[in-house]
């Protein structure tokens, strides 16, 4: 066995003696092992849930009766976006951004939020997660565990002992670094068993290996903190307020201060506000429902140009319909324009705030956990745009029914009496029209990408911890 | 041939106080040296300086002949080193502590080479595996002596080595020192407890500010005399 074993199995010893220790570390590991075992059950409950949901809508929209067209849609359909996996144990921004849209013509709806399950969600508080437990808890029982780790021996005279037997400050400070690190190791374990459970559910395993691998690196820089606050100061109340503080810095007071930095430097409106904002310009396209609407003039008169006719019922095709689907694209790439413009501010937003990364590591890693679990906002947007591309699809489809397949003369007669309303119907095997939609996290490759500088910028931490680290265990003085 | 121990005008300054002014002595082979002096007389640093812990401010510590700032392994590998405070570790007992300083060391001992080496420094039996914490301060000075000895080292820095020990604990202490000389092993301890450094040291060098105002030695198979020794400690004439 190495020196550096020795120092680092000693040091272990000394931790399994301690009560304090022991009992520290297995509240973290029971609260740990509680977390994650509640988190897998309600993840996996909602995944299969919202896959049930998507198909139950789908097929409550194939299974409407024959009807108008137009009927169907405003009747509309549900987007629901499922868990990837991974959120069993990063759930990342699904409980503020909604994981289900209702989709309709001639609107963007807000993405809406899963049921409560229980009123103990409305107490205000972040519940309780996995990703939470390794961000947060797990730097701090490093700290309890490692804040004395090397200054002990200075302050109980072992430090003399050891030195005077050979041993350089270096190999001391190395064999310290491997007793956290084993420390760091177990703590591993239950995220590397989500980690497989996750695969098992058909996660990638490059995306779940990263993940394990950020965290690995993200608790080895508080390793390399702890370790290195532990050989520069010299009475352990020191660094143990020392640590504290840079615990509360790090992973509560810039997380924070980013967020409102982000918000107030770059300014993003949110959907109900730029909603009130688009209204003005969405009264100048004209209202889809009325066919004689001046603003549809013009496209009345290219039609009858094309068609070679005089008036709107000489055409082979319903002028109505036309005129919704007109409305409909013209409407939605004004929609369209402000959700890219918004999504475009908060995706700034959410760049800004992972550079704060640079400041605390807890950004980085919280910004490549959710990344690289595929719950971040980059994903959100992207089950946005997809819903978008649904509902935009289904409607114009849906339009282009009212056009070729109900008549014109039918459809104007249609609230003239029950028998008149019948027969402005079409049949409902055009509902079939609906794409099916079945969301999915990006691919591992595009989350590592996108996951890149939050993992660059954790390396760089680690550099740099471990650097102080190297240059303090060179220069240890008595 | 080189002294296992020399100093050379050795001088210390520490946060702009001159702790060690000028120091020179030398250990020959075998001999017992005493370094005696009051609290700041410079005795530790001295000790700490052979081990490479302080960098002289001038001057040098020669350890076998060659420079300690040159080769610090060497000087650390040579030296085995029993602090003030017997500083080992509270939560573990006397062999777990001995086999942990002595892999440190580069060194193995089976369970009953350590217990040879507890038997030397009279440490109870029952108390080998036991943990530290239950110790008297005489306990942890033994087993630090008995890491000394297990060190088996050619040169023995010890620094107050008798401070908490009971008297019968210190005599048999003193013929332990004075056996390890016998047998080869060099010796330079620090001490401010006169009448021990007289009993076990074949010279005394008596250090005062930071210098090494006095030097005695047992001559003609005699102890030195305790009264001159102490007289000169106090700074007066012996009567």
């Amino acid at each position: 066995m190495s020196t550096v074993t020795r120092i680092a199995r000693e040091e272990w010893r000394l931790w399994l003696r301690s009560k304090v220790v022991v009992v520290a570390a297995l509240i973290v590991a029971v609260l740990l092992a509680a977390t994650s075992v509640l988190t897998v059950n309600r993840i996996a409950a909602e995944q299969s849930q919202r896959i049930e949901q998507q198909v139950a809508a789908e097929q409550t929209f194939f299974a409407q009766p024959d009807r108008h067209p137009h009927r169907m849609v405003h009747y509309g359909h549900y987007a629901f976006r499922p868990p990837p996996p991974l959120a069993v144990f990063e759930p990342g921004v699904d409980a503020v951004t909604g994981q289900s849209i209702f989709l309709e013509g001639h609107r963007q709806n807000t993405a809406m939020f899963a049921d409560t399950k229980a009123a103990a969600d409305l107490g205000g508080f972040a519940s309780l997660t996995p990703a939470s437990l390794y961000q947060l808890l797990l730097p701090l029982l490093l700290i309890v565990l490692g804040h004395a780790i090397f200054l002990r021996e200075r302050e109980s005279g072992t430090l003399a002992v050891m030195l005077a037997q050979g041993q350089s400050g270096t190999r001391l400070a190395l064999g310290k670094a491997t007793a956290l690190l084993a420390v760091i190791a177990i703590f591993m374990i239950p995220l590397i068993g989500v980690a497989a459970y996750s695969i098992s559910l058909g996660e990638s395993a490059l995306a779940a290996i990263s993940l394990v691998a950020g965290y690995f690196v993200y608790l080895c820089v508080w390793g390399a903190i702890v370790l290195a606050a532990s050989i520069l100061l010299k009475q352990r109340a020191v660094s143990l307020g020392a640590l504290i503080f840079v615990w509360l810095f790090a992973a509560l007071i810039v997380p924070r201060f980013a967020i409102n930095a982000s918000s107030a430097a770059i300014d993003a409106p949110g959907k109900i506000e730029s909603d009130l904002v688009m209204l003005a310009e969405q009264r100048k396209l004209g209202d889809g429902h009325n066919a004689a609407d001046p603003a549809f003039m013009q496209l009345q008169a290219q039609v009858l140009q094309q068609y070679g006719v005089e008036t709107i019922e000489e055409l082979p095709i319903n002028w109505r319909g036309v005129v919704a689907s007109f409305s409909e694209a013209e409407l939605t790439e004004l929609l369209n324009s402000y959700a890219e413009k918004r999504m475009g501010l908060e995706a700034s937003q959410s760049r800004l705030f992972g550079l704060f990364g640079v400041v605390s590591p807890t950004i980085a890693i919280s910004s490549a956990s959710r990344t690289l679990a595929g719950t971040d906002l980059a994903t959100h947007h992207r089950f946005l745009r997809e819903s978008e591309d649904l509902r935009f699809g289904f409607v114009q489809a849906l339009n282009e029914k009212h056009v070729t397949a109900l008549d014109y003369q039918v459809d104007l007669n249609r609230n003239n009496g029950e028998e008149a309303s019948r027969a402005a119907t079409i049949n409902a095997s055009a509902w079939r029209v609906l794409d099916e939609f079945r969301f999915a996290p990006d691919s591992a490759s595009q989350r590592m990408d996108r996951a890149m500088l939050s993992l660059a910028i954790l390396i760089a931490w680690l550099i740099a911890a471990t650097g102080v680290v190297y240059i303090a265990s060179r220069k240890v003085k008595l | 041939m080189a002294s296992p121990l020399e100093a050379r005008s050795l001088s210390l300054v520490r946060e702009g106080n001159a702790v060690l002014d000028g120091v020179s002595f030398t250990v020959a082979k075998g001999e017992i040296f005493a370094l005696l002096g009051g609290n700041g007389a410079g005795k530790s640093s001295t000790l700490l300086t052979f081990l490479g812990f302080l960098e002289p401010s001038g001057g040098e510590v020669l350890v076998n002949g060659r420079s300690v700032g040159s080769d610090v392994a060497a000087a650390r590998n040579a030296i085995a080193y029993l602090p003030e405070a017997a500083s080992l570790y509270a939560h573990m007992t006397a062999y777990e502590n001995l086999d942990y300083f002595l892999d440190l060391a580069g060194k193995s001992a089976t369970k009953d080479e350590i217990d040879v080496a507890l038997d030397r420094v009279a440490l109870p039996n029952e108390a080998r595996s036991r943990r530290l914490q239950s110790y008297s301060k005489g306990m942890r000075q033994k087993s630090a002596i008995a890491l000394a000895l297990l060190r088996e080292t050619p040169i023995l820095l010890l620094d107050e080595p008798t401070s908490g020990l009971d008297p019968v604990a210190i005599d048999e202490f003193h013929d332990l020192v004075k056996t390890l000389a016998e047998g080869g092993q060099t010796v330079l301890m620090v001490t401010h407890d006169v009448y021990g450094a007289c009993q076990v040291a074949d010279r005394v060098g008596l250090l005062r500010h930071g210098k090494l105002v006095g030097s005695f030695a047992a001559e003609n198979g005699q102890r030195i005399d305790t009264e001159t020794v102490h007289a000169a400690f106090a700074g007066r004439e012996a009567t």
